[in-house]
């Protein structure tokens, strides 16, 4: 898999990935001797910092911290590469000083620990060539404030029993767009559609597959539909009563963001 | 971004700390969204304080300045020890003397090591729309807001890349747009005194990133400095407008802005929100440094009451030497001068616990970086209460 992603410190360089799904400081965060992570919430305490592709959505703390990433650096115990969301200055400009590569720009969830990522900050782009990338899109149809949920069947291929959004593969080349409406008529019988807004691309993982999911928001005049053979039952939501369903991987934040993309 | 052909050749062919210096500032004005670097007439730099950027920023230090110097006149921050009284400090020798090579490496760079977070007092007075680049972030809301000159709210490297360079993305507080406020504030209450500093950390605490447009009362450039600098503390605000009062409040848009009021109820209840101590062991003044007025005053205070617990008074070295007066009548009553430093980025916590103070910054910060008990109070009232 290719992932896109901005140059924020030049370079190029691989190594397995580290990932904290909360923002990190490196002032306290980690032991600025020997690499290791300290912070709880990373979720990879006790695991080294050396040689990895570290992946966290932003920084954050003490201004310090550029100096620690430069000190890892200098006693060999650095980051190979550095993978953010949203990048901030301190982290940045710690990149900088130590010569470590580094890139934003990127869902930093679309990364297992110990995946193995090659980090092209010239070429502005993340390769994981052990996984697979799976493009798909998910469209919620939005009628009066709700949104359509409906719940997969046992005989689909992945997840099923699971509740999703109306959902389907990419085929190489087709225009997402064009797949989402077709998805919707072919789930639901609905025809008449209005887009709404595109979202940014959630990345879920099933192992080493990678599904990149494009969000999509559609307006319907009407909740009447017509379930195929893939969903079983649906339900017309609030979008704040999504967490008490059974969803397939991220389907909240493909919400957020078919929802903030308008 | 676009770079002119001088900044172009020192991302190309400069040397290896005019090369970083370039990549930090390319990366900052990518974050930030600049265009262009806009050429700065100073900059003041941050992160010079053994006790705050630790071996790691030492080594940084050291192994930075080593060929490099800096292109247009830099002053550079408080340190974490009075490189001359660290001894009758209780300061250990190594701190000392790891302190001591970092206040060489800045100098090596051809900085002015004036050790002082109010390089605004010490001649350094950029004008209305000259561009720098300050770090320290009292030293930055009073540039932007009392001077009218611009600057982002700097850390230690990116202020040094920028010195290096002479030259500082164009984003944020650089452009008009990212002048205008955010916030309004109607101040129903007369500050006086430390009443400049709680309304500081009160509306910090409210506006966050943002910048308050304030209005209701007048103020001196001196009530200005203590006031920003307990903004800039509790919130991370780079600017503020006072009506009638700083340089660019006509410029300012205030329609539509969601609105705060302050009364003299909220000053009072945040000067208890941060007084946490029972019993100080240390009364401590500055943070910002005091200017020489300031000096002056304090040393008239103690000169009648002479407080039965030490005094420490912070102030950068130029306003000692010039103060030998008032510095001997801080003496007499039993008190140090200290020049250097500043009461957050010095070592308190090996002989103290609890600090009484009348700075909203030093109040906002001890807790954390010095692990103080705090009493945050007018310096007659602290005077009085430990006669």
């Amino acid at each position: 898999m290719r992932l896109p992603a901005r140059r924020i410190a030049p370079g190029r360089a691989e190594g397995p990935a580290l990932v904290s799904p909360s923002p990190f400081s490196f002032v306290g965060g980690a032991d600025p001797a020997t690499g290791e992570v300290l912070d709880e919430a990373s979720g990879c305490r006790g695991e080294r910092i050396a040689g990895r592709v570290f992946a966290f959505p932003h920084g954050k703390g003490s201004t310090v911290g550029s100096y620690v990433v430069y000190g890892l650096a200098k006693r060999g115990v650095g980051p190979a590469a550095l993978v953010n969301e949203r990048a901030e200055g301190i982290v940045a400009v710690g990149a900088i000083l130590a010569g470590v590569p580094m890139v934003d720009g990127v869902d930093v969830r679309g990364f297992l620990p110990g995946d193995r990522a090659i980090v092209d900050a010239d070429a502005g782009a993340i390769d994981l060539p052990d996984v697979r990338a799976v493009p798909v899109v998910s469209v919620f149809l939005r009628n009066r404030g709700r949104l359509l949920l409906v719940q997969r069947g046992d005989r689909v291929g992945s997840f099923p029993g699971r509740w999703s959004a109306v959902s389907g593969y990419l085929e190489r080349d087709e225009d997402p767009r064009d797949r989402a409406v077709q998805e919707v008529r072919e789930e639901t019988g609905i025809r008449d559609t209005r887009f709404r807004a595109a979202g940014r691309p959630v990345v879920a993982r099933d192992g080493p597959t990678a599904y990149v999911v494009h969000p999509f928001l559609f307006d319907v005049p009407s909740r009447r539909l017509q379930l195929d053979w893939e969903n079983v039952t649906h339900r017309w939501i609030r979008s704040s009563e999504i967490d008490g369903f059974d969803t397939v991987p991220r389907l909240r934040d493909v919400m957020t963001s078919a929802l903030h993309g308008q | 971004m676009n770079l002119t052909k001088d900044q172009g050749r020192l991302l190309e062919e400069g040397t290896p700390a005019q090369r970083k210096a370039m990549e930090i500032l390319l990366a900052l004005g990518e974050i930030g969204g600049a265009e262009s670097l806009v050429p700065i007439t100073s900059a003041h730099v941050s992160g010079a304080s053994y006790k705050l950027i630790g071996d790691a920023g030492l080594e940084f230090i050291e192994d930075f300045a080593a060929g490099t110097r800096v292109a247009v006149p830099t002053t550079v921050n408080p340190l974490g020890t009075d490189l001359a009284q660290w001894r009758e400090l209780g300061i250990p020798e190594a701190f000392a003397e790891k302190q001591a090579r970092i206040a060489r490496a800045y100098e090596a760079m051809g900085t002015r090591t004036i050790f002082s977070c109010t390089p605004y007092e010490q001649g350094v007075r950029p004008g209305l729309g000259e561009h720098v680049a300050w770090a320290e972030s009292n030293a930055t809301c009073f540039a932007n807001s009392v001077l009218g000159a611009r600057t982002n709210r700097e850390g230690g490297p990116s202020a040094l890349a920028a010195a290096i360079v002479g030259a500082t993305p164009d984003f944020g507080l650089h452009r008009d747009e990212g002048r205008q406020p955010t916030i309004l504030v109607d101040v129903d209450a007369d500050p006086s005194g430390i009443g400049f500093d709680l309304l500081g950390l009160f509306l910090g605490e409210r506006a966050g990133d943002g910048l308050p447009y304030v209005r209701g009362f007048r103020a001196s450039e001196a009530d200005l400095k203590w006031f920003g600098a307990a903004l800039a503390s509790a919130g991370s605000c780079g600017m503020f407008h006072l009506e009638g009062v700083t340089p660019e409040w006509r410029r300012a848009r205030t329609k539509r802005l969601p609105t705060v009021r302050v009364t003299a109820d909220d000053l009072e209840a945040t000067r208890k929100e941060y007084t946490d101590g029972q019993d100080a062991d240390l009364i401590a003044l500055g943070s910002p440094q005091l200017s020489s007025d300031e000096l002056r005053a304090i040393a008239g205070l103690l000169d009648r009451a002479h407080p039965r617990i030490p005094v420490w008074v912070f102030t950068s070295r130029a306003v000692r030497e010039a103060n030998p007066d008032a510095v001997a009548a801080v003496e007499r009553a039993g008190g140090r001068v200290l020049a250097d430093t500043c009461l957050e980025v010095t070592l308190l916590e090996h002989r103290f616990t609890t600090v009484a103070t009348p700075s909203g910054k030093g109040a906002y910060y001890l807790p954390s970086l010095c692990r103080q008990k705090v009493i945050l109070d007018d310096i007659r009232v602290i005077l009085e209460r430990y006669a």
